[in-house]
């Protein structure tokens, strides 16, 4: 028993570091650009869809980190020029439309990929013993990836102009764009610096998570609460929460039903929201 | 012509077509249009209840779906388990999500903005939740079948849902009623006092309105308009089931409500009735009908942030300023 609530506990871990990796995307968008992005879940879709294509083609796995994260960030860049430069200042018209743009990319998933779930064979077979449990080992180097492209964002955003320019223009618009910051183009490098964090974590959780048109939907909900608990625009906050929410839900699971473990999440979330709605982890706010 | 004047015209044509509508779908095309009319008119309710929040009170909730929900499972548990009756359980399923909206519209209404409409996503989902938790009683995503019951029996005459025209006709008398209650209740002093929270909630405050409680006022009312579409909609399904009470289901609603025109009468019943036809005419040619709804919510947000009544006002308002020059 022990053993096991081990497992749901390290199991809790990982998919909170891959979790993380897609909050941070959320989380740039929303503080940055004043979206709140309903099709975040389905970036990270797509980022599981075509790591199962170039899989599937080419037969290798590990090209897809260089070409999904660039497909990522052109549809992002995209998106961002096409629809959403034009509804600035408008969140309540950002839901809408991305509520839109969530339906089209599902609904050219489903055209295109089909709606029968699919799974990945795992790139790296092979299991270690983990306190008496077969462990996979692609599980444990999916979260040291993940953990590595975590350190290297901050490490962006920390030490390099661009990062500097976009914590920047976060902070206050105008002054940002009064210093001679291109805040048009940190506009567009943002959301496509978010929609490809997204597709980063839908390669790493490929493998352990089924292809799916819908799988978007259900991860949605879990990278929004990472943002709120973490505190809105608090970065390290929001990767904080994820990893430390998905523990929990993991070591509850260990005890009743994984969805008693999201409900707990969620309460908590509530409990956040009403009475720290600055976030739990205030002091890693910069 | 006065846009007042064209407006009105314009609705009681509208109603005088849902009037005579079972006697002229059948002539013109399917009786299945029928059934199409009825869920335009349930889901119009449901829109107008977002509508009321986000259009004159100013606040975007993004969780109705869980009252929606309880009108729904009211219904349907107060046929099945309880015996309530056709009356009985409609009003079992409206109170039911009036008072829900009381007991998380009184934590959820001290928030503003982003967190208001987060934290109604939030409970929708807990509720969702625990809702598939116990399928024992809500039969998860399956959900509960029931009977079509009767509305009433006096001697020889048997009213019943059974029956489409009986069927559509209480659910026309009660949505007209409740658009109508709609609009008494944006000209009343309590609407005045809504949408002066909604322009200026200090200002508001300054001259003595009870903010909190206004918004709690207009969260209950919202949630009472969600429960009796989700009602009609157990009715007229004969069936409820937890998967609308899913977080999706609110996210149409946000966007039927503001394509229509937030902040208007008509708004939420264009927008639902436009997103539904199209629905249904395209789904029976192409089944990736989602891709054009999808497209046309981006289009409208773009062209017509105003939503489609919005626009209309604007149009009607330059030609009517144009004929006095």
């Amino acid at each position: 028993m022990s053993s096991t609530i081990a497992v749901l506990a390290i199991n809790g871990l990982v998919f909170g570091l891959i979790i993380a990796l897609i909050a941070l995307g959320l989380s740039i968008i929303f503080g940055l650009l004043d979206v709140i992005n309903l099709a975040h879940g389905d970036f990270f879709m797509v980022g599981t869809v075509l790591t199962y294509v170039i899989f599937t083609v080419s037969g290798v796995f590990w090209p897809a980190f260089i070409l999904v994260p660039l497909i990522g960030f052109l549809l992002g860049a995209l998106i961002q020029k096409l629809v959403m430069e034009r509804l600035r200042n408008a969140a309540e018209l950002s839901i809408v439309a991305t509520f839109g743009l969530s339906m089209i990319i599902q609904e050219v998933v489903r055209m295109t990929f089909g709606a029968a779930p699919k799974r990945l064979v795992s790139p790296i077979q092979g299991t270690f013993d983990l306190l008496g449990v077969e462990y996979d080992i692609y599980r444990i180097v999916a979260a040291l990836i993940s953990a590595a492209a975590i350190t290297c964002f901050f490490l962006f955003l920390n030490k390099t102009k661009l990062g500097t320019w976009m914590r920047a223009v976060r902070h206050d618009r105008n002054s940002a764009t009064a210093l001679g910051i291109p805040t048009q183009s940190i506009f567009w490098i943002t959301f496509g610096l978010g929609f490809a964090m997204a597709t980063l974590g839908g390669i790493v959780a490929a493998p352990i998570t089924t292809v799916d048109f819908r799988a978007g939907v259900d991860i949605l909900p879990f990278c929004f609460m990472a943002v709120i608990i973490g505190g809105l625009g608090n970065l390290p906050g929001t990767a904080a929460a994820a990893v430390l929410l998905s523990f929990l839900e993991g070591v509850i699971s260990g005890f009743t039903d994984p969805t008693i473990a999201r409900i707990f999440s969620l309460v908590l979330m509530s409990a956040v929201l009403l009475f720290r709605p600055q976030g739990l982890f205030k002091g890693l706010a910069k | 012509m006065k846009l007042l004047v064209i407006n009105k015209t314009l609705t009681y044509l509208l109603f005088a077509i849902l009037l005579a509508a079972p006697w002229i779908i059948p002539v013109i095309g399917d009786p299945f249009w029928m059934s199409v009319l009825s869920e335009i008119l349930i889901w119009s309710c449901f829109a107008a209840s977002i509508n009321f929040l986000f259009g004159y009170v100013g606040l975007l909730s993004f969780g109705q779906a869980l009252y929606f929900g309880f009108g729904m499972y009211g219904v349907a548990l107060g046929l099945t388990v309880l015996g309530l009756g056709f009356w009985g359980s409609f009003l079992f399923g409206v109170s039911a999500s009036g008072l829900m909206a009381l007991i998380t519209g009184a934590l959820a209404v001290r928030l503003t903005w982003h967190y208001f409409a987060i934290i109604t996503v939030v409970f929708s989902l807990i509720f969702y939740f625990i809702a598939l938790t116990i399928k024992p009683i809500t039969g998860g995503d399956d959900g509960i079948n029931f009977a079509a019951p009767e509305i009433l029996k006096l001697g020889d005459l048997t009213l019943t849902i059974a029956d489409p025209t009986t069927q559509y006709f209480f659910i026309l008398a009660v949505v007209t009623l409740l658009f109508f209650v709609f609009k008494r209740l944006v000209s009343s002093p309590l609407g005045k006092s809504l949408m002066a929270v909604r322009d200026n909630e200090t200002r508001a405050a300054l001259i003595g309105l009870n903010v909190y409680r206004l918004k709690l006022t207009a969260f209950v009312i919202s949630g009472i308009f969600a429960g009796i579409s989700g009602a009609l909609f157990a009715l007229f399904g004969r069936y409820a089931s937890v998967s609308y009470m899913f977080y999706h289901v609110s996210g149409e609603g946000v966007v039927w409500a503001i394509l229509g025109g937030a902040g208007t009468l008509a708004g939420p019943f264009i927008g639902t009735a436009l997103f539904i036809l199209i629905r249904e005419v395209i789904s029976s040619y192409w089944q990736h009908y989602a891709l054009i709804v999808g497209a046309i919510a981006i289009l409208v947000v773009i062209y017509a942030p105003k939503g489609i009544v919005g626009m209309w006002n604007q149009i009607l308002l330059k030609k009517s300023e144009g004929d006095k020059k």
